[in-house]
């Protein structure tokens, strides 16, 4: 584990693309930062994407080294795996409780071998791949990982102690405990970002029952190099598919679920993954459904025509309903906007549906800051200080005040961490002015 | 040496006793794990399958073979030889390890 100060200018919760930039936008200007994240490495949705519109770059290729920057910068410091219990101000800056969850390795003597892993007999789905990759019960979570460090996952774990007799280092403790830790910081920034919703939100299109009816990020996975598949296939039966659909808007603008909002990505990474599917696999038809296209970004309406010309169907279409054929194909009855509401009974062999965007982090009684309605955190002065929460000392970026894309991301992280300095130097003046007003008083 | 390995295995003992030993369920799905990667592993011993192949052969539901199959391949027992039609092949890769799980490099 990284050696822990006491003390902070600031702490930044969440390493995600957001909190990543954060941090190394305010350690830049000579702060001292720990950045802290849930889950075992850095990196957020990002790591984990193929490619990003509008430009098709490589999404790992751009966020690793971001991601070692982070790691490595002189004046950051990392705690992974650790949960934030509370943030509290206290005269003048304020007091994080941490929880450092117990990975059962030695952080400080593991190498990141990966024996461990190789050793261990059991198969578990794997998160980053959203179920349909394996994993071991002990294991680095990603290739990309940063820390490169090993986590044991108890629940399926069957005690044979495999990892722990070809461990060169001896470093598994299986009596490792949570670890409960506090800090003061000068400021916070939260980078909390996304999770998306739940894919059995709308239980007529068959999300989490139909094998072929997908999530986003799992098409994500299956495009990506180091992906668990090396083909978009069918997870019923590994056939390459012929006819994919994306059911856009199936998640958001939609107050049955709860999400009024739009999620303001989701068309353009259903066009940037149709358009793959088309150059990987030619004769694949890709059919969006879809309520509007909201190509906002620069270069994103270039993008949409793109996707046109690259023969990626686009149908104004309310879908009903999803059901499923025996052969695990899909039938989607739909209202077809454009032919005056008349309704058609369509078959594809795989569904993707283009869920909504919500809030991964929704810390109510933990942070002092205040949350709107849907969750994300409010912003009191959206237009003139975007990076602004509602607590002086606290700011926000990314997806963690509503949801958007990298490039926004980004800009928020930097404003974010440009307020936080602004926010610093004011306080230390204040402090050294109130310093020397009690020094006269004194004398 | 031998010290430490001791130290390591009385901590497992404790470990396995604070998370409640392996329940029934649990065991069920090892069992089930370790049945369904001999049963792959012996009907690929018979040159490449698809997984609708695999499936028939194995008497397994398609899904889980598809499942098993990419977890042998991640973790380098199991290589795609090509495709059949529609559907990737699989093989085992010669001289991988035979243990249930383990022994392919993560990526
Ligand atoms: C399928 C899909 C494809 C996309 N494709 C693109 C694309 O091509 N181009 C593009 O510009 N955008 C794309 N996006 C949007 C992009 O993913 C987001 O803009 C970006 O991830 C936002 O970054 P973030 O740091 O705000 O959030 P995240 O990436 O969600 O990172 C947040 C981090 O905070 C951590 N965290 C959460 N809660 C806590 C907590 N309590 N304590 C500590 N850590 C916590 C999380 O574990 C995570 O690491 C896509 C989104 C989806 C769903």
């Amino acid at each position: 584990m990284a050696k822990i100060q006491a003390h902070y200018d600031g702490a930044v919760i969440g390493g995600g693309i957001a909190g990543m930039q954060a941090a190394l936008d305010l350690a830049g200007q000579g702060f001292r930062v720990l950045l802290v994240e849930r889950e075992p490495s850095i990196g957020g949705i990002m790591v984990g994407l193929n490619k990003v519109f509008p430009t098709l770059d490589c999404s790992s290729c751009i966020c690793t080294p971001r991601m070692a920057e982070a790691a490595h910068h002189e004046r950051i410091d990392l705690l992974t795996y650790t949960e934030v219990e509370e943030v509290r101000r206290t005269d003048g800056h304020f007091t994080l409780r941490l929880l450092k969850k117990p990975r059962y390795v030695v952080e400080e003597d593991c190498i990141g071998c990966g024996k461990c892993e190789q050793a261990c007999d059991w198969f578990v789905p794997h998160e980053f791949d959203y179920g349909l990759g394996a994993r071991k019960a002990i294991y680095i979570p990603h290739g990309n990982a940063i820390p490169q460090l090993p986590v044991l996952d108890p629940e399926h774990c069957m005690f044979d102690g495999a990892c722990a007799r070809v461990c060169p280092k001896n470093c598994i403790d299986f009596l490792q405990q949570p670890e409960r830790l506090e800090v003061k910081a000068g400021s916070v920034i939260i980078a909390t970002g996304l999770k998306l919703t739940p894919m059995e939100a709308k239980k007529e299109y068959g999300g989490g029952r139909y094998a072929n009816v997908i999530s986003p990020l799992l098409m994500e996975r299956m495009q990506s190099s180091n992906g668990p598949t090396g083909h978009v296939m069918r997870p019923s039966d590994g056939r390459i598919p012929r006819s994919v659909a994306y059911v856009q808007c199936a998640g958001s603008r939609d107050r049955t679920i709860g999400v009024p909002y739009c999620s303001r990505v989701c068309c353009m990474y259903a066009l940037k993954q149709a358009i793959l599917i088309r150059q990987h696999h030619p004769g694949t038809e890709v059919t969006l459904y879809y309520m509007d296209i909201r190509a906002f970004g620069k270069g994103y309406e270039q993008f949409f025509r793109r996707a046109l010309a690259e023969g990626v169907r686009v149908v104004k279409a309310k879908v009903g309903r999803i059901t499923e054929e025996p052969d695990g194909d899909l039938v989607l009855r739909v209202e077809l906007i454009d032919e005056g509401g008349r309704v058609a009974e369509i078959r594809h062999d795989l569904v993707v549906l283009s869920q909504g965007l919500i809030p991964a982090w929704r810390p109510v009684g933990i942070v002092p800051a205040r949350l709107d309605e849907d969750g994300f955190f409010e912003v009191p002065e959206v237009t003139t200080r975007p990076a602004n929460s509602s607590v002086d000392g606290i700011f926000v970026a990314g997806v963690a005040t509503g949801p958007k894309d990298i490039p926004d991301s980004i800009v928020e992280a930097g404003a974010a961490a440009m307020e936080a300095a602004m926010y610093l130097d004011r306080i230390s003046r204040v402090e050294a002015e109130e310093a020397a007003m009690s020094e006269v008083s004194n004398d | 040496m031998t010290e430490r390995r001791i130290q390591w295995q009385q901590d497992l003992k404790q470990f396995r006793e604070r998370m409640g030993g392996i329940s029934e369920s649990k065991k069920a799905w090892a069992k089930r794990q370790k049945d369904i990667l001999k049963a792959i592993r012996s009907a690929l011993r018979g040159g490449p399958m698809t997984v609708p192949a695999l499936a028939a052969a194995t008497r397994l539901p398609a899904r889980d073979v598809l499942w098993h199959v990419l977890a042998l391949k991640r973790y380098g027992q199991v290589v795609e030889t090509g495709l059949d039609g529609d559907y990737p092949k699989y093989g085992l890769k010669e001289g991988s390890h035979e243990s249930p799980g383990g022994s392919g490099a993560g990526k």
